[in-house]
């Protein structure tokens, strides 16, 4: 079907080309314009294929030296589930699962992941993950929650676009400040489609937007080094506030503290005094070379060049490893945003050439996600196969990681057919409102690692007693349970297989079919098969299978 | 305990026959207060009061007779001679021999956000690190675990200025606190009068429609594919799962949580706690106390249907403190002598603060500003040698003339009287240890140990 609708402009260009040469047909044109588009496509896969095969090398390599034994390849169904979270943001619908399952084709994976990433879903998900890493006030603080949504409008527009990495962050870097247009309209029209909260969140003080750039996008964790030198790393006091003075032409015109509205911005302002010293430090890049500087470029223009260079040393392996982590579980350098002296990357040969692809790749965030999600490395069961997989970045089986509140609203909207879902990721929400809101408050991600995910008894009885979950047990408020339930032609193994795709996306183990139709067909304590098979669902959606990626 | 923590599918069968529960509980509670005073080994607790938006040092605790920022409050005599308090805190006055008022707070920062996340962790927002709130980082000091209550309820906070003051931050959410009376929901559905309703666990019983026969059966059903799961993907994620499943089930079928039915309260002192939100939630702080419960923070977020921050006052502070007041004092001071009533007053530290004092001067809207740099909070009760004031503020209220107290020395403070060691350190997210307070910290020690 693509294939087709890509070959239609070629075809009415091709009976031009009819004219010019009399006797090559049409069609013949259009079967060799169909075959160069295949190869292409063969060399672009390829290349995919590389990104690939080039962390499997590295990856086993390792499993060898240190007598490490991987688990076995997944399952389409584990596969299914977990690039489906890891990339929409939700599980798959049932008829998503059942056409996946039954597709029998060598590249289908390959194949779901495009799909995924063309997906509305991507472009939510992802822009929920970046709003996280770079906006994490908004999650705490009540101005970077009223600005999340022109934020988060800006980082859609360009996940849409699929904008490149380094570009996106060059224009969050050196998004203009000064002038009543930019920094009123954001903060009086919170929808305004802008990366400037970005600034106001910090409080456009260099110190913290020193801290933020360098941790968010250079991975280094150098706001320790603000009040002393820092005790493990070799960062010294003047590094930060010489990285912090790329900052200091950005001014505040109005006295109260409180107020963040006028901003003007000294363009060949390039040094600062460190606050309570007499020392006076000039901009200097963390690399500890001195900037070119340019007249008329703002100080701030002049980092953002150096920041996303593809010769700059840290740019590509930061952004490289929190991708890897994302869909890991783990980071090659973990905390993944802490490349410290003492803290060094599991593979550092695997980061290297990573972060040179990526660079190669122009910083295409879909070509890395393409290339991760096609490696063998990604492909791996979760589950242990022998006692060797324990070290997590072996990276010898896959992690079980914690969902985000959002992750799991949706799965569950998904899992029981509840249609709420999607219109209430509408960013220009201000106040999330209703089941999702509350949702998202409770299951607000604590910062620990995704693999080291708590639970809360507040969560608990939220899954077990609440309304949410009460509904989508409920015979009948739930869509999925009614029609499995209701449907007369199936036979209780039937509705059991269906709940099961549903929710955990996997057909039950012979041993649990057996268990749980004996409990269906008991009656369970209500003496009743469909309010049996409604605390089988209510168990499906309680279990860590369904609350966790895996 | 480690492996009580980590659950089998046996033992969410074993929970889930409730029958064991019911009898083995009923027959030691009668005497648990008793018990819980005696014991000797019994750690202490703490009732955080929680003055959201900042109350007014000079309208309360650090009066200014006689000068123009002195305002249109009276000061009056204490139980404690010399120490003189604000005229619309009678009953607390009369307590003073177990409080110690700490006039010299100072703490530099006026931000509503930054200021409550600076007061409720002990630190500034600083980068990555997610401090806990105190509430977390002392009740893991404090609690047990797989005690039938959790170790840190927090009752009507109003967290919007700053969620991340009120979690767990890197403790991780095994040590959030069980919320209570949601003040934020309360705003929003005008529930401000109706505290009995606010006051409840959400979610706690079972849904409409399934009883305890079913929920056994579900349960039972969950253990299976619980045990399954971790089995064959053993890990944290899925322990946590079932130790705060477990967690919740034990709570949901104790007796202990019929702390929460407040009618189970002679009448007449509930109406001493006083017939508001405030009231009750300090009543219910007892009875949480009482059950073992080591950390217990109350909000006084507004008066009536104003749950909001009513002790920002930037306009008319008179008039909205006298009625605070009015709130505070009764409940404060019945909380103090019904735990003192039931021998649990020396074992439980109560501390009252906001995240900051407000401005001396009186504004031409006859309201008070932010105002850090020199304020006011009260330690009193349990580990606090009370009946003494600890330092001194300028005729005009403006600076601190003696004895500071930053943020640090008021956490190391708290340790010393609960008996904690400050030094004790936890690994934060960034994996840098943090201790429970600064080692630069100096605590108080006129009035503690």
């Amino acid at each position: 079907m693509t294939q087709t609708a890509r070959l239609r402009p070629f075809v009415t260009k091709g009976s031009r080309f009819n004219v010019r040469f009399p006797g090559t047909s049409l069609l013949s044109w259009a079967c060799l314009i169909s075959l160069m588009l295949i190869l292409v496509g063969e060399v672009m896969g390829d290349e995919v294929q590389n990104l690939a095969d080039l962390i499997d090398r590295r990856i086993e390599a390792r499993w060898k030296s240190d007598g490490v034994t991987p688990a076995p390849r997944a399952g389409d169904a584990e596969y299914l589930r977990r690039v489906s979270l890891h990339i929409s943001g939700s599980i798959p619908p049932v008829a998503d699962a059942r056409q996946f399952l039954r597709d029998e084709s060598l590249d289908q994976r390959r194949r779901l992941v495009d799909q995924l990433l063309e997906s509305p879903h991507y472009i939510t998900n992802f822009s929920n993950f970046w709003t996280r890493v770079m906006m994490p006030e908004s999650a705490t603080d009540l101005q970077g929650q009223a600005q999340r949504p022109g934020f988060q409008a800006w980082l859609r527009q360009h996940l849409g676009n699929n904008t490149h990495y380094d570009t996106m962050v060059y224009e969050l870097m050196t998004t203009p400040l000064a002038g009543d247009r930019s920094m009123n309209a954001a903060l009086q029209n919170t929808g305004t489609v802008s990366p400037i909260a970005f600034f106001t969140t910090k409080q456009i003080k260099p110190e913290n937007l020193a801290a933020a750039t360098s941790r968010m996008f250079l991975g280094i964790r150098i706001e320790c080094a603000q009040c002393h030198n820092h005790p493990y790393d070799s960062w010294k006091q003047e590094q930060f506030w010489g990285y912090a003075a790329f900052f200091a032409g950005i001014e505040r015109t109005s006295r109260n503290e409180d107020v963040i509205g006028q901003v003007k911005e000294v363009f060949d302002r390039r040094e600062l005094t460190i606050p309570d010293h007499e020392t006076v430090v000039q901009a200097t890049y963390l690399d500890g070379t001195q900037p070119q500087w340019r007249s008329r470029v703002t100080s701030r223009k002049t980092l953002a060049d150096w920041m996303t260079a593809k010769q700059n040393p840290y740019f590509a392996k930061a952004v490289v490893n929190r991708l890897w982590g994302h869909f890991f579980g783990v980071g090659i350098v973990d905390p993944i945003d802490d490349f410290g002296g003492s803290n060094k990357p599991s593979h550092p040969e695997l980061l290297d050439e990573l972060a040179a692809d990526f660079v190669a790749h122009d910083f295409d965030l879909k070509y890395l996600i393409r290339g991760i999600t096609a490696s063998h490395t990604y492909q791996l069961s979760s589950r242990k196969t022998h006692d060797s997989q324990n070290e997590p970045q072996q990276f010898a089986r896959m992690a079980v990681q914690g969902l985000t509140g959002e992750q799991l609203f949706d799965s569950i909207a998904v899992a029981v057919g509840h249609l709420e879902s999607f219109q209430q990721q509408q960013p220009f929400q201000l106040n999330q409102t209703g089941a999702r809101g509350e949702f998202l408050e409770l299951f607000a991600p604590d910062n620990n690692s995704p693999t080291e995910r708590q639970t809360s008894i507040l969560q608990a009885l939220a899954l077990m007693n609440g309304q949410f979950t009460s509904a989508a047990t409920s015979l009948d408020q739930s869509s999925t349970l009614t029609a499995v339930a209701e449907f007369p032609w199936m036979k209780t193994p039937d509705r059991i297989n269906a709940l099961y795709l549903a929710a955990l996306t996997r057909k039950p183990r012979p041993e649990e079919l057996e268990r749980l139709t004996k409990y269906v067909d008991s009656g369970g304590p209500a003496k009743n098969q469909k309010q049996a098979l409604a605390d089988v669902f209510w168990a499906l959606l309680n279990s860590s299978e369904f609350l966790f990626n895996h | 305990m480690t492996d009580r923590a980590r659950l089998t599918r046996r033992d969410l069968i074993k929970l889930s026959a409730c029958g064991a529960f019911g009898s083995s509980m009923s027959r030691w509670l009668p005497a648990l207060a008793n018990e819980a005073s005696k014991s000797p080994d019994r750690r202490r607790s703490v009732i955080l009061l929680w003055m959201t938006g900042g109350p007014p040092q000079t309208d309360t605790f650090d009066m200014k007779p006689g000068h123009e920022n002195g305002g249109q409050f009276k000061p009056i005599d204490t139980s404690v001679p010399g120490i003189q308090i604000c005229e619309h805190l009678p009953q607390v006055a009369k307590l003073m021999q177990y409080s110690a008022p700490i006039r010299s707070m100072s703490t530099k920062e006026g931000d509503h956000t930054r200021a409550t996340y600076l007061l409720r962790t002990g630190n500034l927002p600083q980068g990555p690190i997610d401090y806990p709130t105190l509430g977390s980082l002392f009740s893991k000091e404090l609690g047990q675990e797989n005690s039938d209550l959790p170790n840190f309820v927090a009752v009507a906070p109003y967290t919007q200025f700053s969620p991340a003051a009120y979690g767990p931050g890197f403790l991780g959410p095994k040590f959030a606190p069980l919320v209570v009376g949601d003040a934020n929901r309360v705003v929003a559905n005008g529930l401000g009068m109706n505290y009995d309703q606010s006051l409840a666990v959400k979610n706690l019983s079972l849904p409409q429609g399934i009883n305890v026969e079913r929920a056994d059966a579900r349960l039972s059903l969950l253990g299976d594919l619980e045990s399954d799961f971790s089995s064959q993907r053993p890990g944290l994620n899925s322990e946590s799962h079932q130790s705060a499943y477990a967690a919740a089930v034990r709570m949901m079928r104790s007796e202990a949580v019929k702390a929460f039915n407040l009618d189970d309260e002679d009448a007449k002192l509930r109406d001493a706690y006083g017939r508001n939100q405030f009231g009750q939630a300090c009543l219910l702080a007892r009875r949480l106390v009482e059950r073992g419960v080591p950390f217990v923070e109350v909000s006084l977020n507004g008066v009536g249907n104003n749950q909001t921050f009513a002790w920002d006052t930037h306009a008319q502070n008179f008039t909205s403190v006298k009625s605070l007041l009015g709130v505070l004092d009764p409940a404060w001071a019945t909380l103090m002598t019904d735990l003192k009533d039931r021998g649990l007053l020396d074992s439980t530290m109560i501390v009252w603060m906001g995240e900051f004092g407000r401005t001396p001067k009186i504004n031409p809207q006859m309201g008070r500003d932010h105002f850090p740099n020199a304020w006011s909070s009260v330690l009193c009760g349990g580990g606090i040698k009370g009946g003494q004031v600890v330092g001194k503020t300028s005729e005009d209220g403006m600076k601190v003339d003696d004895r500071p107290v930053s943020v640090q020395d008021l956490f190391a403070t708290m340790c010393k009287g609960l008996g904690l060691d400050s030094m004790k350190q936890n690994v934060s997210n960034v994996g840098r240890p943090i201790r429970l307070a600064d080692p630069t910290a100096k605590p108080i020690t006129e009035i503690v140990g």
